[in-house]
């Protein structure tokens, strides 16, 4: 009895120590109730629309004229070894990005801090993130001159006598081909962009640090396995739990630009599914229930993520 | 923080959070505005010649926005009716605009749904038409005519007024829709064999191919990209003679609609692109290339042959005819249409012949528009004879000439003056599509063709020397005459049944789509031993859909047009 009262009396405190702070801050509060309206309109409102996913939605009709069918479109989705297929394209797909995309992204990043001519270093990471800039559009009809049969890379190949000419490869038409054509394409794209972000962080590292191996005696690749990976380990962790939440959004344009018929089977993901057997057919329910999957695995994944960040005793996101 | 400062802030966050309400019930204060301005305006209707402007969404990017009254053709038709259109065209997908409108339940006044007709109707979006064109519509009842039928809806009310319908006699376009094209200069090496059958047609390329080997050509391509795939796979219909049905061939005895993604024929074209890629006649990045890559590959004068539909390949070729009219040595690149078919006693049927309409594209009025009866008049208007004239032939004296026998022509001059900009600002482009109309094989009650085009005093303009060459070759005129003469086909075509959303015949064709895509790249590229295993396959595949329910249904339609026509 007296425990449960004593802890009684603490979550009393708790709350009195809360009003407290609340009264204290209210100015803080009141500055950020537009934005908690913002979220609630537009983030937490459209939430309602999961009902769709359960119902055999019509537009135009009201809410309560709607048929509702339960899970019958979940039943779809998993039933259809389609959707299977999607579903691995997506996480390897995906997967790919996310421990490659890291790879090179820090890997060039750690040169790029290694390098002391700053004409040099400007001149490589301005061309290394030019292609962020460009649209997936123009960068997909890049790759796929790139990869013709009367392409660079055909040339090249024949050139160097590896094939034949009249035997050129049909890269796009070989469904084995297109993770690594992906994976490839994308790391060309964004990793410019993505050692922005740990070069920044590398700036924040005390310069003293360094110093202090240099008189110990550390080459420049020591300093860079124990000084400057450690000072980004907390960036690189928050990014990796971030991006784990993403791993079903494998996106979508590559995808798009870059599938055919003949290499659908690996190149199709979970968003080109929606988009043909959903929101083309004006199927809007099925769309909504595999959005649905998505956020509830995506939501899993990112909390194992944070949960596990946080028993290792490492940054976290929350 | 000082009080003053606390004051400020809390005056902030008040107007911030007031503007967020607010911003959310901007929609209610419109509405209620566009209410009280429909009251002001149908009181002072007294005058019916009081200047409208009504606002139209156009389902089809195209021109710029913009409003009818503006160009000379649309000043000349408010004059007449007092009616302005402003036009708006579909930026971006066309599906998100719609579903917006029907989330929002706000329309414009016009509504061209295109693609997204089924789910506009499904709304509830369009107002129904009977009345109106009973009262207002006598030329509406005119043109449509037989066709009111077709057109209704499932509980007996016409919603939209189709694209465009066929009036008076027909005359087929001088130019074929849709042929196994092959380069001038094949022809002229082989001394301008008559071709025929597509063995004759493969023999043909093969053999010029065999004789320029140094040249380094392509025999044949073939368009694959995305929705562009029918270019690939609709060939085995029209080599069995058969017109542009989409997805299956009619029987004009029976009536009976049957796919063909799984038949002989289908198999016999495959095999015979095997054979061609065998043999290194066939380009195999055409199932790899997008849409831009496959026109640059027919300007590049690489490429001997192609099966495609004209409005598809009319840019290249459109590049190809100016090159050769600059200089004419480049004629050679140019291309021949021919309409080939497996057999040479099949009469083939590449041109669409004189049918019903198409009723999964149209035009309606909204449930938000104003003034119903003004737009509907409007359309009336446009429909009679003289303004048919105005629409495409435009004015006498200025953009066409009469001779002594009635006959419309152009001159050089005219002919020169009407270029894009032109065809803006007169108001051409804007009314070229997708306003109630005489269609393209239309004649004018006075004998001319509804479309300059198909005038064949217009079309002998056009060509040049090396064209009329070619054509006395074959002794025919125009291109067309070297089709056969379409047979009528009341239902025609097939691919324009409308289909419910989320239909079983929807998914039959979105699965068989996918499933043509995948298999028929293997076909070609299979090493030729194995194409029948791949081809047994795709047939084990293929069995899995419900084809009898989509043929069924396809019968169906067929049918009940047929049956509506005769009525």
């Amino acid at each position: 009895m007296a425990i449960s009262q004593s802890k009684g009396n603490k979550y009393e405190n708790r709350i009195r120590l809360f009003f407290k702070k609340l009264f204290q801050q209210r100015a803080l509060a009141i500055m950020s109730v537009p934005f908690l309206i913002w979220l609630i309109i537009f983030k937490y409102l459209p939430l309602w629309g999961w009902t769709i996913a359960f119902q055999d939605y019509k537009p135009a009709k009201k809410f309560m004229d709607q048929a509702w069918i339960g899970f019958e479109h979940f039943k779809f989705l998993f039933g259809d070894d389609r959707f299977l297929r999607v579903l691995r394209n997506t996480l390897a797909m995906s997967s790919i990005n996310l421990i490659f995309g890291f790879v090179t992204a820090i890997t060039l990043a750690l040169l790029l801090n290694e390098i002391r001519n700053i004409a040099f270093k400007r001149v490589v990471q301005t061309v290394s993130y030019l292609p962020h800039f460009i649209s997936w559009v123009v960068a997909a009809s890049i790759i796929q001159t790139t990869l013709s049969p009367d392409g660079t890379i055909n040339q090249l190949l024949v050139g160097l006598g590896f094939i034949d000419r009249g035997n050129e490869i049909l890269f796009l038409g070989i469904p084995e081909y297109f993770w690594t054509i992906f994976g490839a394409s994308s790391i060309w794209k964004d990793i410019g962009w993505n050692t922005i972000v740990y070069l920044a962080a590398m700036t924040t590292i005390d310069p003293t640090q360094y110093e202090a191996a240099e008189i110990d005696g550390a080459n420049r690749f020591k300093k860079m396995i124990y000084i400057t990976l450690p000072g980004i380990k907390s960036v690189v962790i928050i990014l990796l739990i971030m991006n784990i939440g993403y791993l079903l959004e494998s996106g979508f344009e590559p995808q798009y630009l870059l599938g055919n018929g003949m290499n659908v089977d690996y190149s199709e993901n979970i968003d080109i599914f929606v988009l043909k057997y959903g929101i083309a057919q004006s199927n809007f329910s099925l769309s909504i229930a595999a959005g649905m999957f998505k956020t509830v695995v995506s939501f899993i994944l990112l909390f194992i993520a944070n949960n596990a960040a946080k028993r290792m005793g490492e940054a976290r996101l929350y | 923080m000082s009080k003053i400062n606390r004051v400020w802030l809390l005056c902030l966050t008040a107007v911030l959070s007031l503007s967020v309400i607010t911003a959310c019930s901007g929609n209610n204060n419109t509405k209620e505005n566009t209410g009280s301005a429909e009251q002001s305006g149908s009181a002072t209707t007294g005058a019916k010649q009081d200047k409208v402007t009504f606002k139209i969404f156009n389902g089809v990017a195209g021109s710029k926005d913009g409003n009818t009254n503006q160009t000379t053709i649309g000043k000349l038709l408010e004059d007449q009716t007092g009616v302005n259109f402003k036009l708006e065209f579909v930026v971006g997908d066309l599906n998100t605009k719609i579903g917006t409108m029907i989330a929002a339940n706000d329309y414009p006044d016009v509504l061209i749904p295109d693609a997204a007709i089924e789910e506009v109707l499904n709304a509830g979006a369009f107002i129904p038409l009977d009345d109106l064109i009973e009262q207002y519509g006598p030329n509406i009842k005119r043109v449509y005519g037989k066709s009111l039928n077709q057109m209704k809806a499932k509980d007996g009310k016409i919603y939209f007024l189709p694209i465009a319908a066929q009036v008076n006699d027909f005359i087929p376009e001088p130019e074929a829709g849709a042929a196994f094209w092959v380069q001038r200069r094949v022809l002229e090496e082989a001394g301008y064999p008559k071709i025929k059958t597509l063995d004759q047609y493969v023999e043909l390329i093969t053999n010029y191919r065999d004789k320029h080997k140094d040249e380094n050509l392509t025999g044949l391509v073939s368009l694959t990209h995305d929705w562009r795939f029918f270019a690939t796979s609709n060939p085995p219909m029209h080599l069995m003679g058969y017109p542009n049905d989409g997805n299956v061939i009619v029987d004009t005895n029976t009536w009976e609609a049957k796919t063909y993604a799984g038949s002989d024929a289908t198999k016999k074209w495959l095999k015979e692109l095997n054979k061609l890629n065998a043999n290194g006649l066939f380009d195999k990045a055409s199932f790899v290339d997008n849409y831009d890559q496959y026109i640059a590959k027919l300007t590049s004068h690489k490429v001997l042959g192609f099966f495609d539909y004209r409005w598809q390949v009319d840019n290249a070729l459109n590049v190809l005819k100016d090159a050769a009219r600059k200089d004419p040595s480049l004629d050679g690149y140019n291309y021949f249409p021919l309409p080939i078919t497996f057999d040479e006693n099949t009469p083939d049927a590449y041109l669409d012949p004189p049918g019903g309409l198409v009723t999964n594209r149209g035009i309606g009025i909204t449930v938000s528009a104003k003034d119903p009866v003004r737009i509907i008049q409007y359309f009336d208007n446009m429909l009679t004879e003289e303004n048919q004239t105005l629409l495409s032939w435009g004015i006498k004296g200025d953009t066409y000439e009469v001779n002594e026998e009635g006959r419309y022509y152009r001159t050089q001059e005219q002919i020169d003056k009407i270029d894009e900009t032109f065809r803006e600002s007169f108001g051409f482009k804007y009314y070229s599509w997708n306003w109630p109309m005489y269609n393209a094989t239309s004649t004018l009650a006075n004998g001319n063709a509804r479309n300059v085009a198909s005038q064949p005093e217009v079309f002998q303009m056009t060509l040049t020397e090396k064209d009329k060459l070619i054509l006395e070759k074959y002794g025919v005129q125009t291109y067309s005459q070297l089709y056969a003469e379409p047979i009528s086909r009341p239902y025609f075509p097939a691919w324009g049944f409308a289909k419910e959303q989320n239909s079983p015949e929807q998914l039959w064709e979105a699965s068989k789509d996918e499933m043509t895509k995948k298999y028929f790249p293997k076909m070609v590229m299979a090493t030729p031993d194995k194409f029948d295993a791949v081809w047994e396959e795709y047939m084990k595949e293929f069995g899995k859909l419900d084809t009898a329910g989509y043929e069924k249904w396809t019968t169906e339609q067929v049918k009940q047009k047929v049956a509506m026509a005769n009525q």
